[in-house]
């Protein structure tokens, strides 16, 4: 009996009516991730990622279709249900940082457990702890405008990691980033995989996905290709040196 | 619990944030809060000042009198033309079965006098009184030296005094009164008793008067027609009666029949005490139409100043949503920012009423008491504000979507 997947993604599809037409966005999505995988879902603007995030962020209710993540059938839950869903199983990353501003660096890794209901002085231990393990253990008491980008985007992956979700859920996480600052950030991501952490990347960067062990293509609302990382970013795109010959398809 | 503590400091951190414009914002519960505060503060000083006043009149004691009591307007021309209450009328009186004491008072329209010993005088401003002996018991006096005068004082050629303490104090400082002269007018009178402290009431001193019998007081301040009749009950139950008793006799001396009107008033401490409630009430109401118009203010500007908070933290509020917030702990956020806002105002508002009208006790010696119920009124106004006005904002801000939220700037 092999183990149950996190992440159960089934024929998952989702429609806006834009004026009198209706768009599809998602438009039958079916895939599964384990516990432990690092994945990137990749795209053109439009491809139909954006929803896909935010169906798995439990942000947004399918049109149809069925998404589990972690045991639970996230399109029969209700509206509070889904805040405690994305409360304790998934670590948002933002393209923007999403950093509360007249917060601390503290004060805003600490918010998820707030909404736990943790008592003040775990909170805070926590928190600490997290926002050592990306590094900024000095930088605790600063506000988001007294901070780099690239250490703003290790605070809101501080608050991403500090409740312990099961899935670690980056939407561009390098988008607002100097080239150098987002390596740093994606090799960050490198080390939480290493220990365990599972993590879904939204990017439409192909050098990104490339680095990931495995990738999913999104075109039109649909998958289009999933397999290791390499592959699936050079497809449609301009060939990059792949770090595995002749594991192309 | 934790949830509520959690809110209560972002609430503060909002309000540190912005302190100008909130500040700006609560104006209006800040004036509802003191205008209740400073005007209860007022009735309250008032009626405590009145009450001890009524208190100089002796337990089942009522008085008889041509002028009504009343507070604010009166028809002076219809009360003019009613008869002088005489003293022979007063006299009458004394048969009944159910009266006790009968005083039968008289004074120039309260007008000032000088009283001087051959060593000291005091200023003119004593209040000179002419009665008769029952007087200490209908206005319950207390003798604190020497005794009240007596019919055979009076039999005696009756040029004897009791005095109040104030004046005791000028004329006789560090010795005691009794047996000495004073003068009234140059007319030599014989102090028999000093009257024990009463201390003052609205602002004024309730210890600065001379009595003196009747009959001496004709002949030394001019002769007056008209008295006033205090009457004490043989004893506090017999009170209705005594009043019963009073009313018809006065009548039938009086010459009235039938449905004709009462041409005197009759007022104890109760009915005092009722018209002044009359008098406070109507204040009252004016007060709480004055601080609910500044609530409905207030509060618009608490909802319009909370409309733009929800609205400049959409961002925010989407980033909550995303992490876990409930749209029930967002709403709560915002009421209870609104209503810690309006809380503010409301203590804003306490301090400046309380403290204005603690000013005026001390500066002006209005009489003014902060009633504890006035200040826990206008915070639980104030409270009510936030939530009612506050309540829509916070439904806005709890059903927005997470998603659209965070895509705002």
């Amino acid at each position: 009996m092999t183990e149950a997947p996190l992440i159960s993604v089934e024929n998952l599809t989702r429609h806006y009516k834009v004026g009198e037409e209706e768009v599809r966005a998602l438009d039958g999505v079916s895939f599964d991730v384990m516990r432990g995988e690092w994945v990137a879902v990749v795209g053109q603007s439009g491809s139909g990622k954006s929803t896909l995030m935010n169906l798995i962020g439990a942000l947004d209710t399918p049109s149809g279709g069925s998404y589990r993540i972690n045991g639970h059938d996230v399109e029969k839950l209700s509206d509070d249900q889904l805040a405690d869903l994305r409360n304790n199983e998934i670590g948002f990353v933002f393209q923007t940082f999403q950093l509360l501003s007249r917060s601390t660096a503290l004060a805003n890794v600490e918010l998820p457990l707030v909404y736990r209901g943790l008592p003040r002085k775990e909170r805070k231990e926590r928190a600490v702890k997290a926002l050592e393990a990306v590094g900024l253990a000095n930088r605790m008491h600063h506000k988001p405008n007294e901070l780099s980008g690239g250490q703003r985007q290790r605070v809101a992956i501080a608050r991403a990691l500090v409740g312990n979700p099961s899935l670690l859920l980056a939407d561009e996480p390098t988008g607002n980033l100097d080239s150098a600052t987002g390596e740093e950030i994606i090799r960050l991501f490198g080390e939480l995989h290493q220990r365990g952490h599972t993590i879904l990347l939204v990017t439409h960067e192909p050098r990104l996905a490339a680095r990931c062990p495995r990738a999913i293509r999104l075109s039109d609302g649909k998958v289009v290709a999933d397999g290791p990382g390499a592959d699936v970013a050079s497809l449609g795109a301009p060939p990059v040196p792949s770090p595995h010959p002749g594991a192309a398809a | 619990m934790r949830g509520f503590v959690d809110n209560l400091g972002l609430a503060f951190n909002t309000l540190r944030g912005n302190p100008l414009r909130s500040l700006l914002t609560l104006l209006g519960i800040v004036i509802g809060a003191a205008t209740v505060v400073a005007m209860m503060s007022l009735v309250e000083g008032f009626r405590i000042s009145v009450n001890k006043d009524l208190e100089g009149l002796g337990a089942g004691s009522f008085q008889v009198q041509k002028w009504p009591a009343t507070f604010g307007h009166v028809d002076r021309a219809k009360y003019a033309k009613r008869p002088d209450l005489t003293r022979e009328q007063g006299d009458a009186l004394r048969s009944l079965p159910h009266v006790g004491h009968v005083s039968i008072e008289a004074y120039h329209g309260g007008r000032p006098e000088k009283i001087s010993t051959r060593d000291r005088a005091t200023k003119p401003n004593v209040t000179v009184g002419g009665g008769v002996p029952d007087y200490q018991f209908a206005n319950a006096i207390t003798i604190a030296q020497g005794r009240f005068f007596t019919d055979t004082d009076i039999a005696l050629g009756g040029r004897v005094a009791v005095v109040g303490a104030d004046v005791a104090d000028v004329l006789f400082p560090g010795e005691s009164g009794v047996g000495k002269e004073i003068r009234i007018r140059s007319t030599p009178f014989t102090v028999v008793g000093v009257a024990e402290r009463r201390g003052s009431t609205l602002g004024g001193s309730q210890d600065g008067w001379v009595i003196i019998p009747l009959d001496p007081y004709y002949q030394v301040l001019g002769r007056v027609t008209n008295h006033n009749i205090a009457i004490q009950a043989t004893a506090p139950e017999y009170f209705n009666q005594a009043q019963d008793e009073v009313i018809a006799r006065l009548r039938s001396i009086r010459g009235l029949r039938g449905l004709q009107e009462n041409d005197f008033d009759i007022y104890s401490n109760e009915t005092l005490t009722g018209t002044f409630n009359q008098f406070a009430g109507v204040v009252a109401a004016a007060t709480f139409a004055v601080t609910l118009l500044a609530l409905v203010v207030g509060g618009i500007g608490v909802m319009n100043i909370m409309l733009v908070s929800v609205a400049e933290r959409t961002r925010e509020i989407g980033v909550r949503m995303a992490l876990g917030a409930r749209r029930r702990r967002i709403l709560s956020q915002f009421v209870i920012e609104a209503v810690t806002l309006s809380l503010l105002g409301g203590v804003l508002g306490v301090l400046l009423g309380g403290g204005g009208a603690i000013l005026a006790r001390e500066v002006w010696s209005i009489p003014a008491s902060v009633p504890a119920w006035a200040v826990l009124l206008s915070l639980l106004s104030a409270s009510g504000a936030g939530i009612v006005f506050g309540i829509y904002p916070a439904i806005r801000a709890s059903r927005l979507d997470p998603v659209e939220a965070m895509r705002t700037e």
